[in-house]
């Protein structure tokens, strides 16, 4: 199983391997996955329902739920363990001057290894309860860009 | 108290320092940690906490109550030995018993309740299986319909079954023994089992 690197066994929080119950076949492979909708119009990815992966912080098949602000941005880094950071633009106006001022933001959100992300990839992130020191977000669907990462500002 | 779960002293996420600004507040007081050890004196404190609630603090605990999920049925059992510790071998040495750790518990109880509802007796001396037949089973003919019944969906996994003849059964903690005061758990059994068995075996390779 690819998805057993840590120490301890990892599986998801309700659902054990060995019932005898009746044979459900529906979450693709030998059933016994749990995953959930979480509202708000997001359709839960194929890769969700059918994968293998463990992931308690997954907004589709672990325990978090999401709740409060829906932002987008765009991706900035992917470095980190199953977080990504986002980009998010805005203008903001002075009054002295009558004119905007380009400010940005940077927002830590978790992903779960259901999404496959690109830097530069468009990003709708849902906020949920706090998952480490900066983390408060997690993202719920992803838009590819096309090819170039744009680092700079870009307001849409 | 000198133990406290503020983030004033941590660095910011930019990474800079934060200063102190405020005194360390009560409600975000920490407490000495249990480290429950594997005794036959049972020892367990009670702590007042916030609300006026109680916790339970174990300090040393030799029973609990643990489940075997496919068959559903829990018994109170004695725990024999602290086996595996996905965090930190050092917990296992000196046996202290946390949430998540895999013990050995007592077979006995399992067996009886197993004896009783299926009429098969695990771990028996001579390596082929016992299933008895039909009319030994002892008792109204109301009994040895449903025996005959439960018989046949009857399934026992390979390695459980191996664990019954030496009278311990790996089992993994599920209570928090330091805030509840109990060491409640599971019989481990599938992925699981073999998944932990592996791990051990792979530690007594090493050492060995």
């Amino acid at each position: 199983m690819a998805d057993q690197t840590e120490r301890a066994f990892q599986k998801q929080f309700g659902v054990t391997g060995c019932f005898k119950s009746k044979e459900k076949k529906a979450p693709g492979k030998s059933g016994h996955r749990f995953y959930k909708q979480i509202g708000l119009g997001f359709k839960t990815p194929k890769e969700a329902i059918e994968g293998h992966y463990i992931d308690k912080k997954c907004p589709f098949t672990g325990n978090v739920s999401i709740r409060g602000r829906i932002l987008t941005g765009y991706v900035k880094s992917t470095k980190m363990n199953r977080t990504i950071i986002v980009r998010r633009d805005y203008l903001h106006f002075v009054k002295k001057y009558g004119r905007y001022e380009k400010r940005h933001r940077n927002i830590s959100a978790h992903i779960s290894p259901c999404f496959r992300v690109r830097e530069g990839d468009s990003v709708v992130i849902g906020q949920c309860r706090p998952l480490s020191k900066t983390v408060r977000f997690n993202v719920l669907r992803v838009t590819p860009s096309g090819s170039s990462a744009k680092k700079g500002f870009s307001s849409f | 108290m000198g133990i406290s779960r503020d983030s004033l002293h941590k660095r910011r996420a930019t990474g800079g320092r934060k200063k102190h600004w405020r005194k360390k507040k009560k409600y975000e007081m920490g407490r000495v940690p249990a480290n429950t050890k594997l005794s036959t004196n049972v020892a367990v404190r009670t702590v007042r906490v916030r609300g006026g609630h109680t916790k339970f603090r174990a300090l040393r605990l030799d029973t609990g109550n643990y489940s075997w999920g496919s068959e559903a049925v829990t018994r109170k059992v004695r725990i024999l030995d602290v086996v595996y510790n996905a965090s930190n071998n050092e917990l296992v040495r000196t046996q202290t018993l946390v949430k998540n750790a895999i013990v050995q518990v007592d077979a006995t109880p399992f067996k009886q309740w197993y004896q009783k509802h299926y009429n098969v007796e695990l771990g028996a001396k001579n390596q082929a299986e016992i299933v008895p037949k039909p009319e030994e089973i002892k008792g109204s003919n109301h009994v040895k319909r449903k025996i005959k019944e439960r018989l046949q969906k009857r399934k026992l996994d390979s390695h459980l079954a191996e664990q019954f003849s030496t009278g311990r059964l790996f089992a993994c903690i599920s209570s928090r023994p330091g805030q509840c005061g109990r060491c409640d758990g599971y019989i481990l059994e599938g992925k699981e089992l073999e998944f932990y068995v592996k791990k051990m075996q792979k530690k007594k390779s090493k050492a060995a």
